[in-house]
């Protein structure tokens, strides 16, 4: 796996990279700002980038729009944008052209190095990763007489998980239940959403953050 | 009983006119002091020595101005102080308000000099010549009284006399001064206050700009925590995590690259500790609590590159975030002689005047010290301007090159 690391701050961008060599992954360039990123990008063409949110000039939202133009300008690089903290309009601004190959994690999640690695390989395939504190809010924002409301604890969880990006067998093993179990959920869940079950996950998500969108 | 009431009134009156009057003939005395100051600076213009002088014409007029002001103030309606003084003499001179205090100081330097001292003339006088038949053969017999008295006084009866004239003085004291009292006032009650209409919502403009100038700075200042916190402490936190975990996944691999994963993850820690300790420093140096102003002032100048002589004479305390402006302003200052200067020395001189904390930076350095040119000298500016100070910085090419900050002291 190919991989570009965007992220101004030196000893985490030298950090992620020795992190994921370690790892038999493949860093084939870092860079400190979005111009020496979006150029990387272009003479690498990388699998996976990894991008932090705030970089120079401004430090507010410069890795998210590095992002969408390095999307635009290769079509199926897969995305996955660390951030320090939480915002609502980051997720929203980069999950808006479609949620296939994109992730947005906070920063501490490296830590993790198993989960982390685990969320870089579902980018990298097409899949999702969204991080559960954003999750966490975008439910924790739903008005009350939205079909959330209606939802058991358990498919709630099971929601959770979806919106973060993983699979049936992940959320089965994360919930300790079977497949079959998680199966049932998740229908029960599009049920009460109005929702079309469908397996593919960067569909799901897109729709569990619709529909949570405009429930807001 | 009524009489008695009246008469007590009188006096009340009457003494606390005599304070007036009192209080009026040092300022007087200060203003004629600061008149004289005035009249060398001008015949030395005329001579081409005084011009440097200028400036402190209008210094000293103000703090006089200043000192009838709050005397005034204190005696009855305020009268509102005027914005800080232009930063260069030409300006200064076409300022409204300053010509006003010129004005004020040449009348109050002169006639009220002269109302002064008849006003408290008239009461020694009562008190001399009442008192003349106890003690008027201490004097050689001759053509002398006390006081206005030219005459001859022989024996007991005349003194008898002047102790009657005293008590005619005494009855002109008590009628007039308070009158005069209001006299000597008047043209510091008319010249000092804002001219009409216009100055005053000049005055009410410039401090609601100054208000919004402070929430500004403290709006940019929140800004510069948050971000150092995010960009430097939480990236520096982040960066420790991901060495912990990549050591933790290296610790069954290959346990030497471990040990040298860990070496790193260490030094971040103390990365991560230094900037968290310049960041604390920057929202409220901690040195100020503990050492004060002046403590404070030595430990910048200790660490500075140049050697920095600093002489710290402020009595009392100022409020915190004032202080804590003096001190950043300084630290700044020193950080620009250092980088930018070539200055083999530099002063730094506090003191504190009224409610005035006056705060100059010299250095011998190269001078030409650009505003625009990105060394934090209008930030400087601004956060001095948010605390309605006054930031003047003057640097020839060539140099030397002074910085001087006025701040009131809010306490």
């Amino acid at each position: 796996m190919r991989i570009v690391i965007a992220e101004d701050d030196a000893l985490l961008r030298e950090g992620l990279a020795l992190l994921l060599r370690a790892e038999g992954l493949d860093v084939v360039a870092t860079a400190d700002e979005p111009g020496s990123f979006l150029d990387a990008v272009s003479s690498f063409r990388p699998d996976v980038a990894i991008v932090d949110v705030r970089m120079p000039p401004t430090h507010t939202d410069e890795g998210i729009v590095a992002a969408v133009e390095a999307r635009r300008r290769q079509p199926g690089l897969a995305v996955l944008v660390l951030s320090a903290y939480v915002e609502q309009a980051f997720a929203t601004d980069l999950l808006a052209h479609g949620s296939a190959g994109l992730g947005y994690l906070l920063k501490e999640r490296v830590g993790r190095v198993e989960e982390f690695l685990s969320a870089l390989h579902r980018v990298a395939s097409g899949g999702t990763a969204v991080d559960p504190e954003v999750v966490g809010q975008l439910l924790a924002r739903t008005r009350p007489d939205s079909g959330v409301s209606r939802l058991s604890p358990r498919e709630r969880d099971v929601l959770t998980l979806m919106a973060e990006g993983l699979g049936n067998t992940a959320i089965a093993e994360k919930l300790v239940i079977t497949e079959g179990a998680v199966h049932k959920h998740i229908r029960s869940i599009f049920a009460k959403l109005g929702l079309a079950p469908d397996d593919r996950a960067d569909r799901r998500v897109t729709a569990v953050l619709r529909f949570l969108q405009a429930s807001r | 009983m009524r009489a008695r009431g009246h008469l007590k009134q009188r006096l009340r009156v009457a003494v606390g006119g005599l304070e007036h009057v009192v209080g009026g003939l040092g300022t007087a005395l200060l203003a004629f002091a600061a008149l004289v100051w005035l009249v060398l600076v001008a015949v030395g213009c005329l001579v081409g020595v005084g011009l440097p002088l200028v400036p402190t014409v209008f210094r000293v007029t103000r703090a006089v101005a200043d000192r009838e002001r709050a005397r005034l103030t204190r005696r009855g309606p305020e009268v509102i102080g005027p914005p800080p003084l232009p930063a260069n003499a030409r300006q200064a001179l076409a300022d409204l308000t300053v010509r006003r205090e010129l004005a004020w100081l040449s009348l109050h330097g002169t006639a009220g000099f002269v109302v002064g001292a008849l006003g408290i003339t008239l009461p020694v006088y009562a008190v001399e010549d009442i008192t003349f038949p106890v003690w008027y053969w201490l004097l050689e017999p001759g053509p002398i009284g006390p006081g206005i008295i030219w005459w001859r006084i022989d024996g007991l009866a005349d003194a008898a006399g002047v102790s009657l004239i005293g008590f005619g003085c005494a009855a002109l004291a008590v009628g007039l001064t308070s009158g005069i009292a209001r006299l000597q006032a008047l043209p510091g009650r008319r010249l000092l206050a804002p001219a009409p209409g216009v100055d005053l919502s000049l005055r009410v403009a410039e401090l609601t700009a100054t208000r919004a100038a402070a929430l500004d700075a403290h709006a940019a200042e929140l800004r510069r925590i948050e971000r150092s916190l995010h960009d430097g402490t939480q990236n520096r936190l982040v960066a420790l995590n991901v060495l912990i975990g990549a050591a933790r996944r290296a610790l069954d691999r290959n346990p030497d690259a471990a040990a040298e994963i860990l070496d790193r993850a260490q030094d971040a820690t103390e990365q991560a500790l230094g900037e968290l300790r310049a960041v604390v420093r920057g929202i409220l140096p901690p040195v100020l609590d503990d050492r004060g102003l002046a403590g404070a002032l030595a430990g910048l100048a200790g660490n500075c590159a140049v050697p920095c002589r600093v002489d710290v004479d402020v009595p009392g305390r100022c409020a915190a975030s004032v202080e804590a402006t003096a001190y950043f302003v300084v630290a700044e200052a020193l950080t620009n002689v250092v980088k930018h200067s070539g200055a083999t020395s530099a002063e730094v001189t506090v003191r504190r005047d009224g409610d005035r904390l006056r705060v100059r930076v010299a250095d011998d350095g190269a001078g030409g010290a650009d505003e625009h040119g990105g060394s934090g000298l209008a930030g400087m500016r601004r956060r001095v301007a948010a605390y309605d100070g006054r930031f003047v910085l003057t640097s020839p090419p060539g140099g030397p090159t002074t910085m001087d900050v006025e701040l009131p002291c809010g306490s």
